[in-house]
């Protein structure tokens, strides 16, 4: 499998009144077409300002971002961003939202044809009922369901999620968690995804990486080889789930705790 | 109290002011008060013939002056709110333009152009342009930078961008601004209108107040007011028909 | 080039140089004589001001500006206040009234300049009745607004505990919309100062808008942009000065 991303020994340095705070350490990262990787570790350890530098929302301060072997220089048009903040604009409603990527000019679509994407996304993520809603009259949970939609309905072929279903309780979550990986299997589509929740990016990655907090670094980087298709409602009572969650945990948690005691 | 309970109230009170308001001018104070069926009268003799030419200068000045200065200030509150750095530079001589009353040059205005209806466009324009772009500017100035970046990631244009998000993203500021400016627009008309003038409702008041003509200044009070209702109402409209997202569902 | 404008001493220099460019470019730019008559130059409305300032002629119009505004909006303000409580309070009284409020609202406030003049004189009388007249409606309705935005439960817990209606009024309702008459207060100060100048324009022999109205009239343009000059002068200043009494309210204001 031909690579995807790549990061080569990245650096993060932020300037604030005058004192350079050190957000990266210098990270090497390498993200293979159609893989799912996730990014797990405490808040602060630079999980955002990797996405943000992939998307190239934000240049490096070190180091080199690669995505298919050149450069990221500006805006990088090829990934869907999913940011932890949903950023659905307040005055179109649910359906105008998810199909804001089809009026573009650059994948212009014709209406009938849009209609049925969107009808689709809207039936995938469960609005059905909530297509003439704005954005202020949905819940969070739908907001952030209604954003997931807008950016599939484009079929990127590389998803940057940032903590994409923090707000959603717990079954909501298995229902969205067992769409996504059904959708980025099916697209044959390469995600980073940034979470904090282990058991969350069990269930849906073929890698983790574990970052340690301030300044964030990788402290290690696992192959989940749980076989495919997985079953999202039960994988985490799977004995192999249980023992890689332990395992995993022991790795992260002092960093978690330290980070914890810092909130 | 139901409201038709107010209502009846409201009827009563305006039914017992028009009564005082008649006794006072009965009584001997009519070269103050004039009287509300000499101002009645006044006002259908005018709407007989004379009043459409004024109420038609005011109105021109009015709409022309605001449809010019508000359309110019909000593209160049959208330019400039997109302008970082020249925003950062100007900042202070923006404020500093902000805090001045600027329909207090309406001298100056009309020493330059004279006492025909130009002064006074000139004059509203200048002040709806400013309110329009500060408040343009600060919307376009507060826009969220995520939906902005959201809109580039997805590879909209720069001029996708500025339609789907930078200006439907300013309209609730614009729309502030039009709020305020409509009712300001009337007094710097009206204020053109006084200071120097051979047509318009402020003409007509200069006139009557000239004349000592009561009934004649309440009749032009009462005009004004009309026109300021219905301006109230038509930016009260444009609102709810421009922000509808913004209410809650119910 | 375009960053180091943007740094907090580069902007300050490319501010001071953007005005001088400005400046030396109307003072210097060639045009004929009657273009100049027009545009005057930087120059003479310095010298203008200056002699102004040295004859006490700015100082004298200020002063008589200031009176106007200070009186109308005192007046408006405590009349405001007074009438904003007692319609808070009498919430029947205040929907009976309100379309009549509305009403006389809508009433471009200039325009009663000459009903005062007849009613009240061209002296500062007729002056202060239309700043008073502006401000008593901006301040009405913050104060109504304050009122009525007291939680209703804390009026009934004060209730329960057995306040009497004037201890509510004195310990609940006062202390709770002072914040919306701030509010209010503070943004009648610009209409005050601007409604004063207009009252100027309109019919006064003193005073910052008769100063602009004088020179207009008589087609001394540089007389005109130096009273425009200072007319820039004291806003900015009045400007600057509300937001540092702000800064010192805000501090006990806020909990």
């Amino acid at each position: 499998m031909t690579e995807k991303i790549r990061l080569e020994a990245v650096t993060k340095l932020f300037n604030t009144r005058g004192t350079t705070t050190v957000a990266l350490k210098p990270v090497d990262l390498s993200v293979r077409d159609n893989e799912f990787v996730a990014l797990v570790g405490p808040s602060g350890c630079g999980k955002s300002t990797i996405l943000n530098m992939v998307a190239g929302l934000m240049p490096a301060s070190g180091g080199r971002v690669l995505y298919d072997g050149a450069p990221v220089a500006g805006a990088n048009r090829r990934v869907g961003y999913m940011t932890q903040k949903d950023t659905l604009l307040p005055w179109r409603s649910t359906a105008d939202n998810i199909r804001l990527a089809l009026e573009l000019k650059c994948r212009r679509t014709a209406k009938s044809e849009a209609d049925d994407r969107v009808a689709q996304m809207i039936d995938l993520v469960g609005l059905k009922g909530f297509e003439k809603h704005f954005p202020a009259e949905l819940s969070g949970g739908m907001r952030k369901r209604a954003a997931l939609a807008r950016t599939l309905i484009y079929e990127p072929e590389t998803l940057l999620m940032d903590e994409p279903f923090g707000a959603l309780d717990a079954q909501l979550k298995l229902v969205m968690l067992d769409q996504l990986q059904r959708l980025t299997q099916d697209r044959r589509m390469t995600v980073l995804f940034v979470t904090h929740d282990l058991a969350e990016a069990i269930t849906l990655a073929d890698r983790i990486v574990i970052f340690s907090g301030r300044p964030g670094r990788i402290r290690s980087i696992h192959d989940i080889a749980l076989p495919r298709p997985r079953d999202v409602y039960k994988a985490r009572f799977d004995p192999d789930f249980a023992h890689l969650h332990a395992t995993l945990w022991d790795e992260m948690k002092d960093d978690v705790i330290a980070a914890g005691a810092r909130a | 109290m139901t409201p038709r309970q107010t209502l009846a109230w409201q009827v009563a009170l305006g039914l017992l002011l028009m009564a005082l308001w008649e006794a006072l001018g009965q009584l001997g104070a009519v070269n103050y008060v004039s009287r509300p069926s000499l101002v009645a009268a006044k006002l259908a003799l005018w709407f007989g013939g004379t009043v459409y030419q004024h109420l038609g200068t005011t109105l021109i000045e009015l709409i022309l002056g605001m449809g010019i200065g508000s359309s110019l200030g909000i593209v160049a509150g959208l330019f400039l709110g997109r302008a970082p750095v020249a925003a950062v530079v100007l900042r202070p001589l923006i404020v500093a333009l902000y805090s001045v009353p600027l329909v207090a040059l309406a001298p100056l205005f009309i020493m330059f152009l004279g006492l025909g209806v130009l002064p006074k466009i000139v004059l509203v324009g200048l002040v709806t342009f400013f309110l329009l772009f500060f408040n343009t500017f600060a919307g376009a100035e507060r826009i969220d930078e995520d939906q902005v970046h959201a809109l580039e990631l997805m590879g909209a244009s720069r001029g996708e961008i500025f339609r789907k998000v930078v200006a439907p993203g300013t309209a609730v500021w614009i729309v502030g601004g039009l709020k305020i400016a409509l009712p300001y627009a009337l007094v710097a008309t009206i204020t053109g209108e006084l200071l120097a003038t051979r047509a318009g409702l402020g003409f007509l008041l200069s006139q009557a107040s000239e004349r000592f003509d009561m009934a004649g200044l309440y009749a032009v009070l009462f005009i004004l007011m009309t026109i300021g209702l219905l301006l109230s109402e038509a930016s009260a409209r444009l609102e709810t028909h421009l922000l509808h997202w913004r209410q809650g569902h119910d | 080039m375009i960053a180091w404008a943007a740094s907090p001493f580069g902007r300050i220099v490319t501010r001071v140089l953007l005005v001088l460019a400005c400046l030396a470019f109307w003072q210097f730019i060639p045009v004929s004589r009657a273009v100049r008559f027009w545009m005057s130059s930087p120059s003479l409305i310095a010298e203008q001001f200056w002699l102004w300032l040295l004859d006490g002629t700015l100082w004298f119009h200020l002063q008589a500006s200031l009176y106007v505004m200070a009186q109308g909006y005192v007046i408006g303000s405590a009349f405001g206040i007074v009438f904003g409580f007692l319609l808070g309070h009498f919430r029947r009284v205040h929907r009976v009234l309100t379309p009549f409020l509305s009403a006389v609202y809508a009433v471009p406030k200039i325009a009663l300049t000459p009903l005062f003049i007849i009613l009240l004189g061209v002296d500062n009388a007729s002056k202060i009745a239309l700043v008073g007249v502006t401000v008593f409606f901006l301040i009405l309705t913050a104060t109504i607004d304050g009122v009525r935005d007291v939680d209703h439960d804390m009026v009934q817990s004060f209730s329960l505990m057995g306040a009497t209606r004037l201890e509510i009024v004195r310990k609940l309702l006062i202390p709770a919309s002072l914040p919306w008459i701030f509010t209010g207060m503070r943004i009648a100060v610009r209409y005050a100062f601007t409604n004063t100048l207009l009252a100027e324009l309109i019919a006064s022999n003193r005073g910052l808008g008769f100063l602009i109205e004088f020179n207009s009239g008589n087609f001394n343009t540089t007389g005109s942009y130096a009273a425009i000059f200072a007319l820039v002068l004291c806003s900015v200043g009045l400007t600057e000065l509300l937001s540092r009494g702000e800064a010192r309210i805000a501090r006990w204001r806020l909990p």
